[in-house]
């Protein structure tokens, strides 16, 4: 059966099978639907920022300086003000969500597409390179992220892209070491022992027995990572650190710090980045437990223990 | 002399809630149990047995809910009291061994300090009084005393589980409700547990609820049977006038499906167990039963007494 | 006999326990301990091989099956070595000996209907040229075996109860022809009721396909019901073999005579009247079994010799044996049968 067969079958299935099953799982866990559904209405803000800003800025950018009077109260015009440089915040805040998610999801994408990759290498061949691979990707885990991506965003000039793939080496250790394990449990099933039995080969098994049920935690691993990216960003933003045309909520979020806004009295220029910021986390918490709501069997206990 | 019943279950209805409506695995049960007997519960997987017991020891957790249902133990009404008086009943009166605990021992924790944590989280008992009322009930279930200092995956099956059985008694309680505590035991160690659990009547006068779909296993220690089928129960009798005379015909089967080294021919029921949320109209079990008349699948036939203390639910 | 189907000589499977990192000792237990037995093809014959948790006979099925490679000994499978024959060939052993698992639930992946599993092995084994063929194949082979593609097919396994998934099993088992199958446990997680129905199509396949059963299992009424010749296995040794009938009826090593009065008859006039004596072997003990009779710790026929050698396998009546100091040589004989 050729590869590239099999992969179309494979994402027909995927699809078919798992918008049957997705709505059951929506069904069970009401967390879950508050997770995706708070996930929904970020990504949809972001997705809109740009006809938003278009109607409510007319043509013109969010990042424009002086486009409005400075430090205006929030009123109907304004919903949230605007800050030292007649930016309307509203419209920025909007930007930032953009910017922030769009690193994200660089970022989230190839640290998963990587970890995917070499966990699944790792789990199919098995044997010596699969303990080579563990052992490379344990070391980088260990590695301090934190002063290296420091060192680097201070030395080097950044872009979009740069910063995403930066984010990116740091994080895909961590889950190629869950996927490997999650492929490992896998590999234990009766299933694949039965597909042994039936003469498939180590290639056939990985990708039409263990594959499929793999999917679940890639995506998982997939929001993990998109989420742990704008933290790690923001992390670094709040230390100063990072490209100033890149206005990401973790962007907004300290130069309104260090602008004294607090201060000064201005409570909706912290406040609203760091609410964005505090929503996307709980929505990702929230599908997280959500899920583990409808994978895991409720445990039994013994009466009156 | 009429003894007073330990237990009694009056048309008691366990639903769970679902999208496709409600589920009602136990539809309308209604026997008792006398004291100091052993008490089966028969039935194939899904028949509601488990849900039976769960139900009458007010273990339902939502979406499962008792829909109607009487349920008197002692002649206390057990639906009438709340969480704290529930609790005290439990394991000083009502004691219940689920399915697979034996597998919930603490993996942590030596056997005693379980049995001993057991005791003093329910009484005021002292901990030197708990260590020897653990290691005496140890003994009683057969358990040589080393037992107590072991862990649990130092233990056998067949001796988790009768450590199982130790701590449900630890309190000493009128009535032991054990879920398929069997199933998963060789056949030399079943024999030991069976013995185990037919000892706690004998010697101790405990009543035993004894819940499993194997009907050989019945056979070995119980006194009184009950066939459950599809939420429902077809018959209630004595052990041996069961065996020796199924009324219904789902008895009659079930009894002839039963692979023995005394027989050479089995016969197995045909179809299949039918679904809780579509069970059949009438007797449940007119579709796969050889003697099913019209009346049968309009009908619900109810459990009348036909012999001496034989309860049956059929048209014939 | 020539050219038996299976042949197993000397089979030892030894696992390591312990001493990991080169601290503490390195022990292992032996799960098969040199095991030797035969199936014949000629008259496919049903050979139960009785045994409980920990006697090793779920790793004797994976030896056979190559997922398991043994310690010591040869698996001939019509006199060819089966480790090499896999590594050559995997798919013509595959069509020779296949394998019925013990969990209904596991063996389906819950990603697919359990349609699956029937058309990979189609594909596999090219056993159809057209997607109509392999159609008519599984509808065909599916009311062979009683069942209804209208009301199975199509669905997933949550659907299914565990009798039907299992007996889906054997319409994979009819698709693929085997000449060997290995029943392992194949009936312990499915309603006593309803086993009757799986072993009566075991039979039918039997007799259909000419082929020879295996039958693994811990339960002597499931072996007496449908097997027609038995092997006894204690703690990886072999105890007793002989024809299953005559050895419920009359079993000589005092193993099988446990196993044999622990079974619940179901008849509430015919209980056990004796109570039975814990046997829990610890480990210590398993590990200094090896120069004696495995069964010398709780026998209540013991005597000093069963502690200081191991009894072999010897021919005590015609077509039984026994592996017991209990039983001298009876029967001197050119060909063991």
């Amino acid at each position: 059966m050729g590869l590239s067969q099999l992969l179309k079958i494979g994402g027909l299935l995927f699809f078919k099978r798992f918008s049957n099953g997705f709505i059951s799982i929506l069904k069970t866990s009401p967390m879950l639907r508050a997770g995706l559904g708070i996930l929904l209405l970020i990504v949809l803000m972001a997705i809109f920022e740009p006809l938003i800003n278009g109607y409510l800025l007319k043509g013109h950018k969010s990042t424009e300086f002086g486009l409005f009077e400075r430090l205006l109260p929030p009123s109907y015009e304004h919903p949230l003000g605007t800050d030292h440089f007649g930016r309307d915040l509203f419209a920025l805040q909007l930007t930032g969500l953009l910017y922030s998610l769009v690193i994200g999801l660089i970022a989230g994408g190839v640290a998963t597409i990587i970890a995917v990759v070499i966990a699944v290498t790792a789990g199919y061949t098995g044997g010596k390179l699969d303990a080579i691979l563990n052992s490379a990707t344990n070391a980088i885990l260990v590695i301090p992220s934190l002063p290296i991506l420091i060192a680097i965003t201070a030395y080097v000039r950044m872009d979009l892209i740069l910063m995403s793939l930066t984010l990116a080496v740091f994080s895909w250790p961590g889950a190629a070491r869950a996927t490997r394990a999650q492929i490992l449990s896998l590999k234990e099933m009766s299933y694949v022992e039965l597909a042994k039995v039936s003469a498939l080969n180590k290639v056939e098994i990985m990708f039409t027995e263990i594959l499929p049920n793999l999917i679940p935690y890639i995506i998982v691993g997939f929001a993990n990572a998109i989420v742990g990216a704008i933290l790690a960003e923001t992390g670094l933003r709040m230390i100063g650190l990072g490209p100033s045309e890149i206005p990401s909520i973790g962007f907004l979020l300290n130069r309104a710090m260090d602008s004294g806004a607090l201060a000064q009295g201005y409570y909706q220029m912290v406040l609203a980045p760091a609410f964005l910021l505090i929503l996307t986390f709980i929505s990702l918490n929230l599908i997280n437990v959500g899920l583990e709501e409808v994978f895991n069997p409720r445990l039994k206990k013994i009466t009156g223990g | 002399m009429v003894v007073q019943k330990i237990l009694e279950v009056v048309d008691l209805r366990v639903y769970y809630k679902s999208i496709y409506g409600d589920v009602k695995s136990v539809d309308g049960v209604s026997f008792s149990v006398n004291p100091k007997e052993v008490f089966g519960i028969a039935g194939e997987s899904g028949c509601g047995k488990s849900t039976l017991v769960e139900g009458v020891l007010r273990l339902i957790v939502p979406p499962g809910y008792i829909k109607t249902g009487k349920i008197l133990y002692k002649n206390n009404d057990l639906l009438s009291l709340n969480d704290e008086e529930l609790r005290r009943l439990r394991w000083g009166e009502l004691s219940y061994i689920p399915q697979g605990s034996m597998n919930s021992l603490n993996p942590v924790l030596r056997v005693e300090e379980q049995m001993v944590d057991a005791i003093t989280s329910h009484t005021d008992t002292p901990k030197e009084e708990a260590r020897e009322m653990a290691i005496a009930r140890l003994k009683e279930v057969g358990l040589p005393v080393e037992v107590a200092r072991m862990y649990p995956h130092e233990l056998s099956g067949g001796m988790k589980q009768r450590v199982i059985i130790a701590t449900s008694i630890l309190l000493k309680p009128s009535l032991v409700v054990a879920d398929e505590p069997v199933t998963a035991l060789d056949v030399v160690v079943q024999k030991g547990v069976l013995q185990s659990i037919a000892n706690l009547r004998d010697n101790y006068g405990i009543t035993v609820i004894f819940v499993a779909h194997d009907l050989a296993a019945h056979a070995e220690i119980v006194d009184r049977l009950v066939i459950m089928y599809a939420g429902k129960i077809v018959e209630i009798g004595s052990i041996f006038k069961i065996f020796e005379d199924p009324l219904h015909p789902y008895s009659k089967l079930l009894v002839a499906a039963i692979p023995s080294i005394e027989k050479d021919v089995v016969e197995g029921i045909p179809g299949l167990p039918p679904s809780p949320l579509n069970w059949p109209t009438g007797c449940r079990f007119h579709p796969r039963c050889p003697y099913a008349m019209p009346i049968c699948s309009t009908k619900e036939p109810p459990l009348k007494e036909m012999k001496q203390s034989r309860l049956v639910a059929c048209h014939l | 006999m020539e050219n038996p189907l299976l042949e197993l000589r000397n089979v030892t499977k030894d696992f390591r326990i312990g001493g990991g990192l080169g601290l503490g000792e390195k022990r292992s237990v032996k799960a098969v301990d040199n095991v030797s037995f035969t199936v014949s093809g000629e008259n496919p014959t049903i050979l139960a091989l009785v045994g409980e948790s920990g006697s090793g006979k779920t790793t004797i099925a994976r030896i056979i099956l190559g997922l398991l490679e043994p310690t010591s000994g040869q698996i001939l499978y019509e006199g060819r070595n089966v480790g090499d024959w896999i590594k050559k060939d995997e798919k013509s052993y595959r069509r020779n000996v296949q394998v019925i698992f013990q969990d209904p639930y596991g063996i389906y992946n819950p990603f697919y209907r359990v349609d699956h599993v029937l058309y990979k092995v189609i594909k596999k084994f090219g056993l159809a040229s057209s997607s109509k063929e392999a159609d008519n194949m599984v509808e065909e082979s599916m009311r062979a075996m009683g069942l209804r593609p209208e009301d199975l097919l199509g669905r997933y396994p949550h659907q299914l109860s565990g009798g039907e998934r299992q007996r889906l099993m054997l319409v994979r088992i009819l698709l693929i022809k085997p000449k060997l199958v290995i029943a392992d446990e194949a009936v312990s997680m499915i309603d006593v009721s309803l086993r009757s129905i799986f072993l009566n199509n075991l039979q039918d396949l039997r007799s259909r396909l000419r082929m020879a059963t295996l039958l693994i299992t811990h339960d002597l009424n499931i072996a007496h019901y449908i097997s027609d010749e038995m092997m006894v296995l204690c703690h990886g040794r072999i105890v007793e073999t002989g024809e299953t009938k005559a050895v419920v009826k009359d079993p000589l090593h005092p193993y099988t005579q446990g196993l044999v009065s622990a079974i619940p008859i179901p008849d509430p006039r015919k209980r056990w009247k004796d109570t039975v004596e814990i046997e829990e072997v610890t480990f210590k003990e398993l590990l200094a079994q090896r120069q004696r009779c495995i069964f010398s710790h709780i026998c209540p026929h013991v005597m000093p010799i069963c502690k200081e050698e191991i009894p072999q396998l010897l021919k005590v009546k015609p077509r039984r044996k026994a592996a017991c100091f209990l039983y001298p040589k009876v029967m001197e004989t050119a060909k063991s049968k």
